[in-house]
């Protein structure tokens, strides 16, 4: 079996190639089955129900957007109840300054609900997938260049409670996968 | 159809054992309701007027929804919705039906609109807006909507009816050529009829994003009615290995969209003719938002917004054809009363009074277009049987 990266590293874990995405579906699958928990696939573009076949859950990201949106509502109901209706009331327009001054509040707590919604989305998912990073094992691997191209990749890390290099090994092999190489880190 | 595969989808054409004699039923109910509906014309024609133009415009709206779906359907090149299409050529096709059943209205038209009787040389304002509110140029308009209407929807029907038969890919092709031809029209038809025949009704008044506010209710309902047929196609066996539930949670979705949508938009236009407070513009909210008429409004804010949104912003019911029906038919009774209190208020200035005639001429052109849509119903498979998309769409997953 081949081995890149620095071999006195430790290892990042083994890595192998498919040939094609319902291939890589399906060893996902079956990956899932043997219990493998920290792996991951990589293809050159997104293959639908391919986190039905690797198992994974619903991620926790729409739960944090939602106390991210709540959070704003909150900040624009007391920034603008709290500053216009009590502290400092003043009267616009011949416009009341409480409670039913509330349309005029509306689209600020509105932008602001969207605004951190947004923010805990994008913000949420960069660092559930620990984003942004400067380089990866994986990149250690030649061949791994090929799967921004027409090459899908499975890695099952060291640090996965099944892990070993021989046992995944020969497993990956008995899925028809090809070039199983260890991947070490630099 | 080939053979006896287990996924075998059954039967695509609607059979009337299922209506049965509930057909004759609709028939005796809309002859009935006409005959009320014209009593009511000759001893309340002011009633009337204005009944007939509030059932009108609720029925209007939802066959409008079905060319609107059916065009958005075609411009995006969508994928789910090509096993729902049929329905939506059936909602839309009904459009022609609406066309004849704006006649009554021509003969209340001062009643209604009432600057057809006033001379614009003694008032200023009608003045100013005779180049568009004069009577010619009014019919003109009307009959345009309609020609257009019924052109584009029965089109692109009977192009979808020849693909089941042939099932050449040019009828795809066809009809999004007629979809982006009609997009513009759709959007201008349907602003300038919501502004003639609703906005109309107080020529003083204007509100720069009445077309779309009609546009969010026409979508939000129609979508609520499709859903509704589905369901009900569904439940006497068709659509098996069809339509499953990712198709239903499409729906949802959309509901749930188009309720933000419609919320959007109502709340941009109240807000900006309160802040502004400018007298000719307030008259509108003033009137709706003052003596029996404030509970309607306030009860459409609570109906037609909070509960739907609290309600479909959750997973747990899109998946669920009960659950969609249940919010389907809370979202049409809430459009119906957003029409009624469109329409109503310009007669009953001192506050809520309904009458019996609002819902006679509601179950008149009601039963009418129900059995229309029957007859519609049976005339052409229940579902595109050869568009090319239709296997993609089957296999729907979201």
């Amino acid at each position: 079996m081949n081995a890149v990266g620095n071999t006195n590293a430790p290892i990042y874990g083994v890595a192998a190639e498919f040939q094609c995405a319902r291939d890589l579906y399906h060893a996902a699958e079956k990956i899932r089955d043997a219990g493998f928990e920290k792996w991951d696939v990589f293809s050159p573009f997104p293959i639908h129900g391919m986190d039905e076949a690797m198992g994974l859950k619903r991620s926790i990201l729409g739960k944090l957007v939602f106390l991210g949106g709540l959070t704003g509502f909150l900040t624009a109901i007391t920034m603008e109840f709290g500053t216009s209706s009590f502290l400092y009331p003043l009267i616009v327009a011949g416009k009341p300054t409480n409670l039913f001054t509330v349309p005029a509040f509306f689209p600020v707590m509105f932008e602001l609900t969207i605004l951190l919604s947004a923010f805990t989305a994008v913000f949420g998912m960069l660092i559930l997938n620990g984003l942004p990073r400067l380089n990866h094992q994986l990149f250690n691997w030649d061949r791994f260049k090929k799967v921004t191209e027409d090459k899908f990749f499975v890695a099952i890390e060291a640090r996965d409670q099944k892990f070993s290099t021989r046992s995944v090994s020969d497993f990956l092999e008995s899925l028809g996968a090809t070039n199983i190489t260890t991947i070490h880190g630099d | 159809m080939s053979g006896h595969e287990p996924s075998q989808p059954g039967s695509h054409t609607f059979d009337y054992k299922h209506v049965g004699g509930r057909f004759l039923g609709l028939v005796a109910l809309a002859i009935v309701a006409y005959a009320l509906v014209g009593f009511g014309a000759i001893s309340n024609k002011e009633q009337f007027a204005f009944s007939y133009l509030f059932a009108f415009f609720f029925f209007f709206t939802i066959c409008m929804g079905g060319l609107f779906w059916q065009l958005v359907h075609h411009a995006v090149d969508a994928e789910w919705s090509v096993v729902v299409r049929r329905q939506m050529e059936n909602l839309a096709s009904l459009l022609i039906v609406m066309g004849v059943l704006f006649i009554p209205l021509i003969f209340v038209a001062p009643t209604l609109w009432t600057w057809m009787s006033i001379d614009p040389a003694h008032n200023i304002v009608l003045g100013e807006k005779s180049a568009y509110l004069n009577d010619w140029f009014f019919w003109i308009r009307a009959s345009f909507y309609f020609s257009f209407f019924t052109i584009a929807s029965l089109w692109l029907r009977s192009n979808s009816i020849k693909q089941d038969a042939e099932g050449a890919a040019k009828y795809t092709i066809w009809n999004r050529k007629i979809t982006f031809a009609s997009l513009p029209f759709f959007a201008v038809c349907l602003t300038f009829a919501a502004i003639d025949w609703l906005m109309g009704l107080d020529f003083l008044w204007f509100s720069t994003m009445w077309g779309v506010y009609i546009f969010a209710g026409t979508a939000l309902s129609s979508l609520c009615v499709i859903v509704l047929i589905i369901t009900a196609l569904r439940n006497v066996g068709y659509f098996k290995n069809v339509i499953s539930m990712e198709h239903y949670h499409i729906m949802g979705k959309l509901m749930l969209a188009f309720t933000i949508f419609w919320a959007y938009i109502g709340f941009s236009q109240y807000m900006l003719i309160w802040y502004a407070n400018i007298p000719e513009e307030t008259t509108y909210y003033l009137r709706r938002n003052t003596e029996t008429w404030q509970i309607m409004s306030t009860a459409m804010v609570v109906g037609h917004f909070f509960v739907p949104f609290a309600l479909l912003l959750f997973n747990f019911g899109k998946k669920r054809p009960g659950f969609l029906c249940g919010m389907a038919l809370w979202i049409l009774s809430m459009h119906l009363l957003d029409m009624y209190v469109i329409v109503l208020p310009a007669l009953h200035k001192a506050g809520v009074q309904i009458h019996w005639l609002d819902v006679a001429c509601l179950v008149a052109i009601g039963c009418t277009l129900a059995c229309v849509f029957l007859k519609r119903l049976g005339s052409a498979p229940l579902w595109p049987l050869r568009d090319p998309r239709l296997a993609k769409s089957i296999a729907l997953k979201n």
